[in-house]
């Protein structure tokens, strides 16, 4: 397939996927914000005297957690759901099936960048100085985009096979909500065991990024996001192997 | 000779899984060595056929006889659990029009999504645009939802908008099973102007008299082997004669 017809498939699939997300509901795209939202003034109220206290503008601080988590989250069980939701289509249809899981974190992608827009002026409008580094934002929007799809592509082969990866993914995503610092400083989980757990969440690196730019005005550091950026080259490039090695029984097993 | 479809020894069994397949079950029998289901139901055996560029295949037979499996093998969804397939040219399968449409959005939006999906570029649906919604007789509907409309309404959209695929090879099931005699009427036209071209064609059909008309030979399949396949009139007669 040449790689016009390709983006040509992937807008309309992504197209379709976002229009029919929130089509239905009066409020449409604004639920997407309302969200993070409901959820910051959730997490502010119980966290802001203790946790919060030695944080710089832990609104904001929180705010951007929640909109990098909510992405990574929705985007990546849509993502393993996407070939089961649209089995009809994979399994009678011929089209590279990858464009399927493309679509879902494309079309995720354009609320998490509206919603991080709207972070930038709520951040702005609160007194934060914004400063040039803000225009660095695209790249970790792009770099979190691509964690999403290796892992994307990964969950959704796995689910054509084992149906319960659907529950333990939930599971997974509630510790992954606490095992991330949304509400709380890396500094808080000490120097042991927790603050290497924390590390090695490539979550933490991307949010710290968003947070170096939006709260701090300054770049975030170039070698943690080049390492984060070639390892999730590598990864993207193995998930898309393995994704295309069982294709071919997509459609017997979905 | 040069063919479009060639198979030989062609089959494909399929697993009887009792139950579905869970990350415990996985694993226990990963740990016991045992695989993953050991009975195996045929769904297609000893399939030998050449089908030439150009030639119209009507594939018949009764429910359950591998008519599907057939169409999804040829067009590579499945892969046969043994023998050989090969397939020259651009292929296109059809099971059951609309397939890939989207209640929530316009017909507008809908001529684009399933377009693309089977193929056509952006251009063409563009300069075709309006020839799809007058084929289809929908043109106070363009803005309208899917959901709105009747399920004849969606198969005649889908219908018209699948003429301008473009493959070498068609591969349609039961495509013709939907819609009245008018759509019927219009759809046996296009098939009379596909009949003199140079495009190949196996259709899976319950509509004999579709087959008599538009095809050059008739595949019979029963229970997932290979009755008969050549001569229309004479594998049709078979096949009745089978039911008598």
């Amino acid at each position: 397939m040449n790689i016009r017809r390709y983006l040509n498939l992937l807008r309309e699939i992504a197209f379709s996927q976002f229009k029919i997300k929130d089509q239905s509901t009066v409020f449409g795209f604004v639920w997407s914000f309302l969200n993070p939202l409901a959820m910051l003034l959730i997490l502010y109220a119980f966290f802001s005297m203790r946790m919060g206290a030695e944080i710089e503008h832990y609104a904001i601080y929180i705010l951007i957690g929640v909109i990098q988590y909510n992405y990574f989250a929705t985007a990546t069980s849509t993502a393993m759901r996407s070939l089961y939701s649209m089995k009809q289509l994979a399994t009678s249809t011929i089209f590279p099936k990858d464009v399927l899981v493309v679509g879902v974190v494309v079309a995720n992608a354009v609320e998490f960048i509206l919603s991080m827009l709207i972070c930038v002026v709520i951040a702005c409008a609160s007194g934060i100085p914004i400063s040039w580094a803000v225009f660095m934002l695209p790249l970790v929007i792009i770099l979190q985009a691509m964690t999403v799809l290796w892992i994307g592509f990964i969950l959704a082969t796995l689910f054509v096979f084992i149906k319960d990866l659907g529950h333990i993914y939930e599971v997974f995503l509630r510790v992954l909500f606490f095992v991330t610092p949304i509400f709380y400083a890396l500094s808080f989980a000490g120097n042991g065991l927790p603050r290497y757990v924390l590390l090695a969440n490539p979550l933490t690196h991307l949010i710290g990024f968003s947070r170096d730019i939006i709260i701090n005005g300054k770049p975030f550091p170039a070698a943690p996001f080049a390492i984060l950026l070639f390892a999730n080259l590598i990864l993207l490039l193995l998930s898309i192997r393995l994704f295309k090695k069982f294709e071919k029984k997509f459609a017997e097993y979905l | 000779m040069e063919f479009a479809i060639n198979i030989k020894d062609g089959c494909k069994a399929f697993a009887l899984e009792r139950y579905h397949a869970t990350m415990f079950r996985a694993i226990k029998r990963k740990i016991l060595r045992r695989p993953f289901s050991a009975q195996h139901f045929l769904a297609l055996q000893n399939i030998n056929i050449e089908v030439s560029p150009g030639e119209k295949i009507g594939l018949v037979g009764d429910n359950g006889s591998g008519k599907t499996t057939l169409l999804r093998t040829m067009a590579g969804l499945y892969e046969l659990s043994g023998g050989h397939i090969e397939t020259r040219g651009t292929k296109m399968i059809l099971s059951g029009f609309g397939l890939g449409m989207c209640d929530e959005l316009s017909v507008e939006e809908n001529i684009y999504l399933y377009g693309t999906i089977y193929g056509i570029g952006r251009d063409d649906i563009n300069k075709n645009f309006h020839e799809i919604i007058e084929w289809a007789a929908l043109q106070k509907f363009v803005g309208a939802k899917l959901k709105t409309l009747s399920s004849g309404m969606v198969t005649r959209l889908a219908f018209s908008i699948s003429r301008h695929v473009q493959a070498d090879i068609y591969l349609l099931d039961e495509a013709l099973s939907a819609g009245d005699k008018h759509f019927k009427d219009k759809c046996g036209q296009v098939f009379e102007d596909y009949k003199k071209g140079p495009k190949t064609f196996v259709v899976a059909t319950h509509d004999m008299e579709f087959v008599r008309r538009f095809c050059s030979k008739a595949l019979w399949l029963h229970k997932g082997s290979q009755m008969a396949f050549g001569d229309v009139e004479s594998t049709l007669k078979q096949y009745a004669d089978s039911k008598a």
